[in-house]
């Protein structure tokens, strides 16, 4: 275990395996990054690749670049890992492995408050402002329900589904209402799509990603401490309380960036601090790690949205909900088997 | 004296609740019949039955009557289910729609319409049925690995199955929109744009379903008190699960086929029957058989007064309704799991 410090203030532990893990994963965003823009009708073939990205691109390269799949490449990496980062802080302040917030209803919430924004409100309430207000209101709707805040996991899985269930409705009513039956319109606000995404995406959500990601960092600490306990965590100096109320604020302000650039997109926020803890086999929130895998799940769903011989364009958030279900429906399993759950 | 002055009011205080349920519902299919895009009053109903009324009055108002009478059935179908299944595994959280039967269902339908080549209603109807019993079965195997089962863990397992099913549904009707133009309504729960054929199929397994409730109502009375003092009493605790969750799933496998899965009425009218009735079983699906059809028409009645000219789905309506339920319940359970 090494400590890489930034100044004074910033002093991250990271394991071997940790870091490992961690270029191992930024490689294969790469890769998956890599195929995402040479794969296909298309495509542009991958010795081409360095002269489209660095030397200009012309023609039919510069439109699949700066158009087509660029955008939406760039906004995928973002979102994922906004959401992978998400659901670490989530999962480390309700110290609850389902306690993310795609489970517990704050997504779909972000998910109803954009559409709001963006169909009920256009123009007056800008979409990422509109998703982070739902999100807010989820959360406290979900804290205010469990009569215990977050401390009782069982009663916040619960709320959750009822806050999601609500949520959805919601969504579906804001649709009904001002885009009559447009199946591609609600598809993107209940299950989230990257398809036609643009640069002005890629800007909000790697804004969101950059601002926080400093901020996760200097938390990162004190975060670790507090799974120690809140009396040793208050021994050591770091404020159980405040602490989790700021790493909570950060993750509800992640989670609606990335739904409003790309909605609700199931299961990324669960699953990638899952792998993360998984890969480095130690505790801790793995915060860079998680990030890294959500950023590489995202990309890869989309990929297989983008290349998979299904009919329809699915939205990448229908391959997530069924891959992403069918891993919590294994590692539930799992885990009650041996009773850690 | 006394004794019969203090069981009087309670032996008649379920009768008068009884009557005022009847009340409502005779009110939501009034409701239901009058109200729509198309604006019509209570009064044009009784001409119409009067025959006193214009052909177009009239044509307008009978095409409300296969609606009706599928929210009667399918919201029957549900609450029953739900009281069912709530009573058998003891779990004030068990829902058809929470754990996983309708989607199983759904599932199933478009599976059988999309890749099996059976094409109607009647064909697709029986396929519900396999889908909603395996999902089921699923949510029980996730939801009991290791020691010990806990209502968030049934609870957990639906959903996830719920979600993997949902994606595949919706995978499976954007992938061929022309198989599927007619179940787009029917994959968010509606009770617009279908005909009394649709009815007529979904008969036989709701009527099976309502049978075998019925048939062990007494049972269920005796499950209540224990699984030793039920054995004591001559009953198969065994035998009268398998029947009961086999009855729910033949009910919410034919309101699924018949309005597309709706959620929350399953979970929300035992809630209230339990209230109203109190704890013997065959009360309570008397009053399920009131109350949950009264639910889902009043809600279908919503549904179309809010966005008229246009419709909000009766699945949606009923979320809307029924997830507050759920909030409230999950103040009173106990533990940690």
């Amino acid at each position: 275990m090494t400590v890489v410090k930034i100044g004074r203030v910033i002093a991250v532990p990271v394991g071997r395996n940790g870091a490992v893990a961690a270029a191992v994963t930024a490689a294969l965003v790469v890769v998956a990054a890599v195929a995402t823009l040479s794969l296909g009708r298309l495509g542009i073939p991958v010795a081409d690749l360095p002269q489209a990205l660095f030397g200009g691109a012309e023609g039919k390269e510069a439109f699949v670049l700066g158009r087509l799949r660029g955008p939406r490449l760039v906004v995928g990496i973002g979102t994922g890992a906004a959401l992978g980062l998400s659901g670490a802080l989530f999962q480390t302040v309700t110290r609850n492995p389902l306690g993310s917030p795609d489970v517990i209803g704050v997504s779909a919430g972000a998910g109803a408050g954009a559409a709001t924004a963006a169909l009920f409100l256009p123009g007056l309430l800008p979409v990422p402002l509109g998703a982070l207000a739902g999100a807010v209101l989820a959360m406290a709707l979900v804290y205010v329900s469990t009569g215990a805040g977050f401390r009782n996991p069982g009663r916040l899985i619960v709320a959750g589904i009822g806050v999601s269930a609500i949520s959805v409705a919601f969504t579906q009513y804001v649709v009904y209402a001002v885009e009559r039956d447009r199946a591609t319109v609600l598809m993107a606000y209940l299950n989230g799509s990257l398809s036609a995404r643009a640069w002005d995406h890629a800007v909000t959500i790697w804004l969101v990603v950059l601002l926080t990601a400093p901020l996760v960092a200097l938390l990162a600490r004190r975060l670790d401490m507090t799974e120690l306990g809140d009396e040793l965590a208050a021994g050591l100096g770091a404020e159980p309380g405040a602490t989790r109320t700021a790493a909570v604020s950060l993750s509800v302000v992640l989670s609606a960036a990335a739904v409003s650039v790309a909605g609700p997109i199931a299961f990324i926020a669960l699953t990638a601090p899952q792998i993360a803890r998984r890969l480095t086999g130690g505790p801790g929130p793995h915060l860079t790690l998680s990030a890294l895998v959500g950023a590489l799940l995202l990309v890869l769903a989309d990929l297989a949205a983008q290349q998979l011989p299904i009919p329809g364009n699915l939205p990448v958030g229908i391959h997530t909900m069924a891959v992403g279900g069918l891993y919590l429906g294994y590692l539930l399993t799992r885990e009650w088997r041996k009773g850690t759950l | 004296m006394t004794t019969t002055a203090r069981s009087a009011p309670g032996a008649a205080r379920p009768l008068v609740f009884l009557l005022a349920a009847l009340a409502v519902l005779a009110f939501a299919v009034l409701a239901s019949v009058a109200f729509g895009s198309h604006p019509t009053s209570i009064g044009d109903v009784l001409r119409v039955l009067n025959g006193t009324a214009d052909a177009n009055t009239t044509t307008v108002i009978e095409s409300r009557y296969p609606r009706t009478a599928l929210g009667l059935l399918a919201g029957l179908c549900l609450a029953v289910a739900g009281t069912l299944m709530q009573g058998v595994t003891r779990n004030p959280l068990a829902d058809p729609g929470l754990l996983g039967i309708t989607a199983g269902a759904s599932a199933g339908i478009v599976s059988a319409t999309a890749f099996l080549g059976v094409s109607g209603q009647w064909g697709a109807v029986w396929w519900a049925l396999p889908g909603a019993l395996l999902a089921g079965l699923l949510v029980h195997v996730i939801g009991s690995a290791g020691s010990g089962t806990g209502l968030v863990r049934l609870v957990l397992a639906g959903a996830v199955v719920t979600a993997v099913l949902t994606a595949y549904v919706q995978a499976v009707t954007l992938g061929l929109p022309r198989v599927f133009d007619s179940y787009r309504y029917w994959v968010v729960g509606a009770l617009g744009g279908r005909d009394f054929d649709v009815l007529l199929s979904v008969l036989p397994p709701a009527g099976l379903g309502l049978l075998v409730a019925v048939l062990i109502a007494p049972g269920l009375n005796a499950l209540a008190l224990g699984d030793e003092s039920a054995a004591a009493l001559g009953t198969s605790p065994a035998a009268m699960r398998a029947g009961g969750l086999l009855a729910a799933t033949l009910l919410s496998a034919a309101a699924t086929a018949a309005v597309g899965p709706i959620g929350f009425v399953g979970l929300a009218v035992p809630h209230i029957v339990r209230a109203l009735a109190g704890v013997g079983f065959r009360a309570q699906i008397v009053f399920s058989a009131v109350v949950g059809p009264a639910l889902l028409l009043l809600a279908d009645v919503a549904g179309r007064l809010v966005l008229r000219p246009q419709e909000l789905m009766v699945g949606v309506v009923t979320a809307f309704l029924g997830a507050p339920a759920l909030l409230l319940a999950v103040r009173r359970m106990k533990g940690s799991a």
